[in-house]
């Protein structure tokens, strides 16, 4: 419980709106959600001994707090095969990240097409709340999403898995395993229960939540902060 | 929560043997004249007792210058006065030992004038202590049709049908709507309450109230917005499933994006979150008016059914296709016929017609033996869970309704029946009549309304099933 906590009162301490990607998916993994492996590193030296640990290929990210939209500025590399592509596309970011400081992620590549959305947001009348849906670029473009109220049963997080137009997805199609569905559930329970525990949180959006093979895996992850009354 | 005596009080307010109209009038450019009107041709049992300083009587009824007045004991009061004379009337109620007041009366939190939020929250202090129920301020009303009382300002209420379904709804005018179409469709109804501005009673106190009511037998809610949505959830979830409740939601994100900071800015639709907060308490939810109201009649005179199977009868190809088209899109399934059902349709009917689901029995519309003859057996059939049964009106098919009645009557919806029988006025008005007496079918204007129905007659009993296992199981 301590850790949980220390990430955010460090951010809020900084004057943070929000936690960065790193950090958000450390404390989401603090409460059991899968997310990536990654490391955080701030040199090549880092850089090559990070890749060595979690293996080839990998994504490699800038990562900073002030930092939203990490494709369209052209932050992010994906299927980085070698120790020298590691090395290059470290440089890379690094120099675009001049101005953010130069904390570079270096991030297991999750192999799977099926992106999907959960996240909890803190309505003013309802209070904590749970949405899950369709991921990706398809989030804001379909809109295909189910919320439901924090806390949630078991049965609630099946409804909403079953609720979005594409529900389809989640079972065993073109060759791809059904998805774990105890798992998703127990994922969006989990958020439930984040939002419920932590009152200094505004918002989480883990978008893409893939599903690698059957099991859904956090890529990208945001935790907002609440603002200061 | 909400304070016990005034729970209590509610069955009271409901149930009243006598009633002031505190406010009534002859005059019918008054609201306190129509309200009188409504209590009086209503046909109400019990003492009507109007207050009107300046009249010795209204509508032939002895007045009385206060309640205080009034010898016996007062169980409701309808209070149709000026927002500003209100506070004195509840504190003359309170002394009087009334047990629930309609307060019909506007100009309270739903005026610009902060005034009025204050003599709202000065009310609601006063009932609150005293233990008195408050239906309003700002409301039409309510009608308890089981009794004849109509304490509403529109006597017309007073037509509906007596049934089953309980309307709660935050909204007059939605109220009204909802009304005369049950009216028109012969909709059976238990009470109909406009809440208003919630003084004290709310949706988190109906719905535990029409859980306990004998008369009800599903809870249709039309919902604006929720001042305390937590505590309408626990209050739901606690009674969830005892009876239907369905649930129609307005009103769009006011707040918009909020310039989210996530980077899909997808997550402040609060109109999802209403959506999804009423079916976690097992709320039926719906996105019109007529659907709340075709959801509502199925679910207080139909049988859930035990599957998504659905054979579509039709007396036309085009009706069936449309209703077809809907029950698919709505999670329904067109059944697959057994096999000897399908063979006693193939002898019933030539080979040109639809024959297998759906069937189109056109080619027999003179044949009304036929015509029972496949509706037979399609309701015996195990693969078959629900039966849609639509049929236009053709001189040439004038018989055909009167020639199944007896049929379904005398099966009484074994499996859910919603019909889609059309003509003009007067044709077949009556056969329809005594089909849906005798709890045979419901009928619903057109065959995309029949399919929507059945589509969430199927819906309510996924949910009431998925959420009635051991919790953790």
């Amino acid at each position: 419980m301590k850790r949980k906590s220390t990430i955010l009162e460090k951010a809020l301490r900084e004057g943070r709106k929000t936690l960065s990607e790193y950090e958000s998916k450390d404390f989401l993994k603090s409460y059991g959600i899968p997310v990536t492996r990654e490391i955080l590193v701030h040199s090549r030296e880092e850089c090559v001994k990070a890749a060595h640990a979690i293996g080839y290929p990998l994504v490699l990210k800038g990562c900073s707090p002030s930092l939203s939209h990490k494709t369209e500025k052209g932050l992010v590399r994906v299927d980085v095969r070698s120790e020298q592509e590691a090395v290059l596309a470290f440089d890379e970011l690094a120099t675009r990240m001049e101005r953010n400081g130069k904390a570079i992620l270096v991030q297991e590549m999750i192999k799977g097409t099926r992106e999907l959305v959960a996240g909890m947001t803190r309505d003013p009348q309802f209070g904590p709340c749970v949405m899950f849906g369709l991921g990706g670029i398809y989030t804001e473009i379909l809109k295909d999403i189910a919320f439901r109220v924090a806390p949630l049963e078991k049965q609630d997080a099946m409804d909403m898995t079953q609720e979005i137009k594409a529900h389809k997805i989640l079972g065993a199609v073109r060759g791809m395993p059904a998805a774990d569905l105890d798992l998703l559930c127990d994922i969006l329970m989990k958020v439930g229960v984040i939002g419920m525990e932590n009152e200094l949180i505004q918002e989480i959006d883990i978008n893409p939540l893939i599903l690698s093979g059957s099991k859904p895996v956090a890529v990208d992850a945001l935790v907002v902060l609440k603002p200061a009354d | 929560m909400t304070n016990p005596v005034l729970l209590g009080n509610l069955k009271i307010l409901f149930n009243p043997h006598t009633v002031a109209v505190i406010g009534a009038s002859e005059n019918p450019g008054k609201l306190g004249s129509h309200v009188m009107r409504s209590l009086t041709s209503g046909g109400f049992k019990g003492t009507i007792v109007p207050v009107n300083p300046g009249a010795k009587s209204i509508m032939s009824l002895p007045a009385f210058s206060s309640i205080e007045e009034f010898p016996g004991e007062i169980d409701l009061a309808v209070v149709v006065l000026p927002a500003n004379l209100v506070p004195g009337i509840f504190h003359e109620c309170s002394l009087k030992g009334v047990k629930g007041i309609v307060l019909i009366s506007a100009g309270f939190r739903e005026i610009d004038d902060s005034q009025g939020a204050v003599l709202q929250k000065t009310l609601a202090e006063l009932a609150n202590k005293a233990g008195i129920p408050v239906i309003g301020p700002n409301t039409f009303g309510m009608v308890n049709l089981h009794i004849d009382l109509n304490a509403s300002f529109t006597p017309e209420f007073s037509w509906l049908p007596k049934g089953g379904i309980a309307l709660v709804s935050q909204s007059g005018g939605i109220s009204h709507l909802l009304g005369f179409m049950a009216i028109r469709q012969n909709a059976g109804v238990s009470k109909i309450v406009g809440l208003g501005n919630r003084l004290n009673v709310d949706f988190p106190e109906m719905v535990p109230y029409l859980m306990q009511d004998s008369d009800t037998r599903v809870i249709a809610l039309y919902v604006e917005g929720l001042d305390e949505p937590r505590r309408l959830m626990e209050a739901m979830k606690q009674t969830r499933f005892v009876k239907p409740v369905v649930a129609y939601k307005t009103g769009t994100s006011r707040t918009g994006n909020q310039a989210s900071l996530s980077h899909t800015g997808s997550l402040a639709g609060r109109q999802e979150i209403y959506e999804g907060a009423l079916k976690q308490c097992g709320v039926l939810y719906v996105d019109r008016a007529e659907t709340l109201l075709d959801a509502a009649r199925a679910l207080s005179l139909c049988p859930l059914p035990k599957g998504g199977r659905v054979a579509v009868l039709s007396g036309q190809a085009g009706p069936a296709m449309a209703a077809s088209d809907v029950c698919e899109t709505g999670g329904m399934e067109i059944a697959t016929f057994h096999p000897d059902t399908q063979r006693l349709i193939n002898t019933l009917l030539p080979p040109l017609a639809l024959r297998t689901n759906p069937v189109d029995m056109g080619p027999k519309w003179y044949d009304t033996s036929a015509i029972e003859g496949i509706i037979g057996a399609v309701m015996e059939d195990r693969n078959v869970d629900a039966i849609l049964l639509l049929m236009m009106f053709a001189s040439a098919n004038r018989a055909a309704v009167s020639g199944f009645s007896d049929l379904l009557l005398k099966w009484k919806q074994r499996k859910p029946v919603v019909a889609c029988l059309i003509a003009p006025p007067g044709i077949w008005d009556k056969e329809v009549g005594r089909l849906e007496e005798g709890g045979a079918l419901i009928n619903v204007p057109t065959p995309e309304r029949a399919a929507k129905t059945l589509a969430l007659l199927w819906e309510y009993e996924k949910m009431k099933s998925l959420n009635s296992v051991e919790p953790g199981g």
